[in-house]
């Protein structure tokens, strides 16, 4: 892939997401022009408070923030699951992580913990997705060895065990709660706050940090496991390494925003059409795509059916889902005849 | 290229691994062309795993100039002894320089960053194995044998005195089967030690210096081409009872099967 059309997708990209990111904070009920933004922000963080600061500062801003977070950090796990599971369909769901976390949120609503504190559910979430990854990674490691089928497998039952349980509760629940963890589930962007930007901000940048130092490891194992090993590739500390790190960064998003699909899978499937198999490349680009994607999916959400607003995760699939499909497709052809 | 000059002793010492290998001993040094010939499921593969440190044995060594190659980090290893694995997957979208470079990856600095040497050796690579008019092109859109070429260059590139090699030859025509061992031996005869698992026997006695026969996990005979593949050895663990005779042109050995 050469360079040049790298830095072209890298440059589109970034332009594309500033440009959703001053739509994201000047579209809503309440419209901002987008003249009207960068003295506003200005006037923000010099303490004003007038309408507009009010809806950017504690409505808007942080939104958009979460949002282009948890889109970067899916879809740059995405990138990462797939090359570790060498399975262009691999996303942040497939280590179990998400099935995990909406058990534990789900739970947390249905004992009444959610009540006593805004953070159990979130706190739930994170703690039982971390530790259902860590079951499917046991179940999956035989003899110091962690088999990818395996643990594709198991990441299987246990995800499908994890959301019977899931329905199990939903259905004994009382109507208020099932409404909670309805919307918990379908996640949403709606009332995010700054501390969660801030929490998310660490485990993502760490995340990325950590995702780019094995992006040369990611490489090899990309075209295979024994390649990888053949060349001097700590394979199980790379699948380690990977693995949690997913789990910590995915496990963060899922309780801060609910379980958000697609993102994860398809974006770095299309950079990967784009800007080619390199990992430093495509981790990168793939955090970018990812917020955008999640700005955009917002955008729609809220402006869609207003003044109801959309659940994002409802939106990434509906928009992401024909995309996909009609990319596969022109991929599929231009192969035939090339 | 100093490789000649790097002495490489590789040693098995009592290898067993798991009811396949049982009580392996070897010694082989640099400059020498191994074949690792045996049935299917004798332990060609499982060998050559461990001697490439990827498989630990459950008992006994492999030491490599005296050192214990389990001492040794997956790294430090891949500087020594370069492993090429059977298959070699076809829907790869790196070109053949970007697959050669993942041959430097034990050589990267921690961020990541190929050194000039590094860039260099990618390019000597490329160069031993004619493949750099091919550098740009993917992976996919090469033949088997051209593949097979990038993967011994990716070995080359790893500037590793050891090359092991799983049936680099299994799949493809007359043409590169030779084109490949002949490369190979010219690598042996620069210092290099190659060790390959290879089903053509008499291909094996044409270009191997050495043959090892697997039998069950053990060794059956470990000598030159001639002694190792006697009629006895091709009836006891091949359970086909063919002549063997000297090839009236070259002298090598020809085997002749049973009609």
């Amino acid at each position: 892939m050469s360079t040049s059309r790298i830095r072209w997708a890298f440059v589109t990209l970034s332009i594309a997401l500033f440009i959703a990111a001053v739509l994201e904070l000047s579209f809503g009920p309440m419209m901002i022009p987008m003249a009207r933004i960068p003295s506003d922000i200005w006037s923000l963080l010099h303490g004003g408070s007038g309408t507009d600061e009010v809806v950017l500062g504690s409505i808007r801003l942080p939104r958009l923030l979460v949002a282009a977070l948890v889109g970067a950090g899916l879809a740059s796990t995405g990138a990462v699951l797939q090359a570790i599971f060498r399975n262009p369909m691999a996303d942040p769901a497939i280590i179990g992580v998400s099935s995990g976390g909406s058990l534990g949120a789900v739970l947390t609503i249905q004992f009444g913990l959610s009540q006593l504190s805004q953070w159990y559910t979130p706190l739930g979430a994170f703690a039982t997705g971390l530790i259902v990854v860590f079951v499917i990674y046991r179940l999956a490691t035989f003899r110091g060895r962690t088999s990818i089928y395996s643990l594709l497998l198991s990441g299987v039952a246990i995800s499908s065990f994890c959301s019977s349980v899931v329905t199990l509760v939903l259905s004994l629940a009382p109507l208020d709660m099932m409404q909670q963890m309805l919307f918990w589930l379908m996640g949403g962007l709606d009332g995010t706050t700054w501390s969660e930007f801030f929490i998310l901000a660490v485990f993502v940048s760490a995340g990325l940090i950590i995702y780019l130092l094995q992006a040369h490891a990611l490489d090899v194992i990309s075209i295979g496991e024994e390649q990888a090993e053949g060349v001097g590739v700590s394979l199980q500390y790379t699948k380690q390494i990977t693995l949690t790190t997913s789990a910590f960064v995915v496990g963060a998003c899922v309780s801060s925003t609910g379980v958000i699909g697609f993102v994860g899978l398809v974006v770095p499937h299309l950079l990967r059409l784009w800007i080619g198999p390199s990992h430093r490349n495509l981790i990168v680009a793939s955090a970018i795509g990812g917020a955008l994607l999640l700005l955009l999916s917002d955008l729609v959400a809220r402006m869609a059916l207003l003044p109801v607003e959309l659940n994002v995760g409802i939106v990434t699939s509906c928009l992401g889902a024909p995309f996909f499909l009609y990319l596969l497709r022109r991929q599929e052809t231009t192969m035939h005849r090339g | 290229m100093s490789v000649g000059e790097r002495c490489a002793l590789l040693e098995l010492q009592n290898v067993s691994y798991h009811g396949i290998l049982h009580d392996v001993n070897l010694a082989w040094s640099h400059g020498q062309f191994v074949g690792l010939i045996g049935p299917n499921g004798a332990g060609k593969s499982t060998l050559l795993r461990i001697l490439a440190g990827i498989w630990r044995p459950t008992t006994g060594s492999v030491y490599l100039n005296g050192k214990a190659l389990s001492d040794m980090s997956a790294r430090r290893r891949a500087k020594e002894i370069a492993y090429l694995p059977q298959h070699m997957p076809e829907d790869v979208a790196f070109t053949v320089e970007q697959y050669v470079e993942m041959g430097r990856y034990a050589y990267r600095t921690p961020w990541g960053h190929l050194e000039p040497e590094s860039k260099e050796a990618v390019t000597n690579a490329l160069n031993t194995l004619n493949l750099l008019d091919y550098r740009n092109a993917h992976l996919q859109r090469l033949s088997g044998g051209e593949r097979q070429r990038a993967g011994i260059a990716r070995c080359i590139a790893q500037g590793s005195p050891i090359i092991l090699l799983d049936e680099p030859i299994s799949s493809l025509d007359l043409y590169y089967q030779v084109d490949i061992l002949r490369r190979l031996q010219r690598l042996s005869h620069q210092g290099y030690l190659i060790v390959t698992a290879i089903h053509n026997l008499e291909l094996a006695a044409r270009y191997c210096t050495r043959l090892v026969l697997l039998h069950h996990g053990r060794i059956y005979a470990h000598s030159s081409p001639n002694d190792v593949l006697t009629e006895r050895a091709l009836l006891d663990v091949f359970q086909v009872s063919a002549k063997t005779y000297a090839d009236p042109y070259d002298g090598f050995l020809r085997v002749s099967y049973p009609s």
